[in-house]
């Protein structure tokens, strides 16, 4: 039992403890945590913790603690409000709450804590995207209501996006709806380390309806590659 | 006439090591050691291990104590005190007895070292703190030091294995209130080397340690902090417990989390306080039979204690040890060895009349 009142009492003490023990067993973790002496150097250097109520300090304290109530109110509450930046890897114990965060969310997302379809909720049409084309932001989503900040120029460029493109001298980027042409070899590839790498039960754990488009568009593409999916 | 002997008072560490180097130099000294046995409090509290090397109390202390014994020049008087004291640097007339017997002898000695140490803070001195009498399982480092000793780290009330322990940092130190304001300096190692050898010994234990401010100076940090989080999980919690009330048959501990911002509520099996030092009944009453002045907390004043930490209120009167204030035995032995050679180098100086 921790120190304080457990937030969440309806979740049963062996699954929270089942967790933790999944995120202790990774190969990274004993290279995570050494201790903590509670300096706050790390929130002193972390960009959330301006923002939002979080701390990897408290990160690193919980786990050094293994109170696994704390631990499962962060894995819900906390991680998701780290930018991954790793700025307070500059930890004079060399802790690195950013990469002990890399952990919990891996845990989070692979057994599909809501909170983790909850962060992941708005990321859906991102994940389409690299992992239906390969490539990140595309030329079309630059679209001059969405992006006010970017200026006057967006409205201008976005008119006549298509004949932009077509005037940059790499071929591979006269593209409107991917980032550049990525080509069938350097797909395919892609495609098996997302399956072969677990990255697709990740993905069906936290939203299935994404898991179920993205596998239409890849079994088409692997099958003609002769791969049995 | 000026004396060729050294008077060493107390027969813990600081004396043991003076005695014998005044011995190793070639000079008289006479060690007078109230209690019956030597050794001091490591002895007489049942020490386990030393911090900070974790080496056994009883072996090293016998080391020290068997060193000085087998010194030729080394006189040694147990069961005896100092109870008069008259004349100046060079030339002290020392009356001796044996303890709680009027009749005793009269020693002329060139100088006088005094090593009578600390005493445990008694945490029911004044205010009932924390029911140390009151609860059987609320010990304090001695208590801990001693079960350790026997390789039974238990529960007192049940004589079980306890699940969980914590302890309770600056007991009877820092506090304005108690009227001991200083830092008892050794407390957070020695509570940080019973945490280990708790989870060495009891390894299905949870170890909480709450404290204002870890005080692990040089390689303590290496040696005992860090290994204790990294190694043994010791739970270190910054704040301090207010209250310790029963509830059934278990203690429940009240304080604030300040690292996570919040209170707590938390039952122990056992809880250690941490208790501090302060001087040493012997400490006070020798200093008013040699009349050196003592500092506001009763400890022997040193005037110059940066640049010369040996010296007392008297000429020819030196201090080692706790006897001067809190110590470690790091500390303590650096300073006997600095007051044995203080005390020697009057009386070669004496001898040769040079001063």
């Amino acid at each position: 039992m921790g120190l304080f009142k457990d937030k969440y009492p309806d979740v049963a003490y062996e699954e929270k403890e089942r967790l933790w023990e999944a995120v202790k067993a990774d190969s990274r973790f004993p290279a995570y945590l050494y201790g903590c002496y509670e300096c706050g150097i790390c929130v002193a250097a972390c960009p959330s913790a301006r923002f939002y109520d979080f701390s990897p300090r408290k990160i690193a304290q919980a786990a050094a603690r293994e109170d696994i109530e704390l631990l499962y109110e962060q894995m819900n509450d906390d991680v998701w409000n780290c930018s991954q930046c790793f700025s307070c890897n500059r930890c004079p114990r060399q802790n690195s709450p950013g990469g002990l965060i890399t952990i919990i969310r891996e845990v989070s997302v692979k057994n599909g804590l809501r909170s983790a379809k909850q962060a992941l909720e708005g990321y859906g049409r991102v994940i389409y995207k690299i992992m239906g084309t390969g490539t990140q932001v595309s030329p079309d989503m630059l679209q001059p209501d969405a992006f006010p900040d970017w200026g006057p120029q967006v409205r201008e460029v976005s008119a006549e996006l298509d004949l932009w493109r077509r005037a940059l001298p790499p071929e591979t980027l006269h593209t409107t709806s991917t980032g550049w042409q990525v080509d069938d070899k350097t797909i395919i590839e892609l495609y098996l380390i997302w399956h072969n790498t677990g990255v697709m039960d990740m993905i069906a754990e936290v939203d299935e309806g994404l898991h179920m488009i993205l596998n239409d568009v890849m079994e088409e593409k692997l099958e003609e590659a002769g791969y049995e999916v | 006439m000026a004396s060729d002997t050294t008077l060493i008072i107390g027969g813990g560490p600081a004396g043991l090591e003076a005695a014998r180097l005044i011995g190793d130099l070639g000079q008289k000294a006479i060690l007078v050691e109230k209690r019956d046995a030597l050794g001091g409090i490591p002895i007489a509290e049942h020490y386990a291990a030393l911090t900070h090397n974790f080496r056994d109390a009883e072996e090293a202390m016998n080391e020290l104590i068997d060193a000085a014994k087998a010194n030729p020049s080394v006189s040694i008087r147990t069961g005896s005190e100092v109870v008069e004291c008259s004349g100046a640097a060079g030339d002290f007339t020392v009356k001796l007895a044996k303890s709680g017997n009027g009749v005793g002898e009269s020693i002329q000695v060139g100088s006088i070292i005094v090593a009578t140490g600390f005493q445990h803070f008694d945490p029911g001195r004044e205010t009932q703190m924390y029911g140390y009498y009151e609860y059987d399982d609320v010990i304090t480092l001695a208590d801990a030091e001693k079960m350790l000793k026997e390789n039974k780290f238990v529960t007192p009330s049940k004589g079980t294995p306890p699940q969980r322990v914590c302890f309770i940092q600056c007991v009877g130190s820092r506090d304005r209130q108690i009227g001991n304001e200083y830092c008892s300096k050794v407390c957070c190692g020695i509570s940080s080397k019973q945490a280990i050898e708790i989870r060495q010994q009891v390894p299905g234990a949870k170890v909480f340690i709450f404290y204002i401010d870890m005080r692990m100076y040089g390689y303590w940090e290496n040696e005992i902090y860090w290994p204790a989080q990294e190694k043994y999980h010791v739970q270190y919690v910054k704040g301090i417990i207010t209250e310790i009330i029963r509830k059934g048959d278990h203690l429940l501990i009240r304080g604030e989390d300040t690292t996570m911002g919040r209170p707590m509520e938390v039952p122990m099996d056992v809880v250690v306080l941490a208790v501090g030092m302060e001087p040493s009944k012997g400490t006070k009453e020798v200093a008013k039979i040699l009349g050196v002045k003592q500092n506001k907390y009763n400890f022997i004043e040193v005037p110059h204690d940066a640049l010369d930490p040996t010296a007392t209120s008297v000429p020819g009167i030196f201090v080692a040890g706790a006897a001067a204030g809190p110590k470690d035995l790091d500390d303590t032995m650096a300073m006997a060895g600095a007051a044995a050679m203080k005390a020697a180098a009057l009386i070669a100086k004496r001898m040769r009349g040079t001063a």
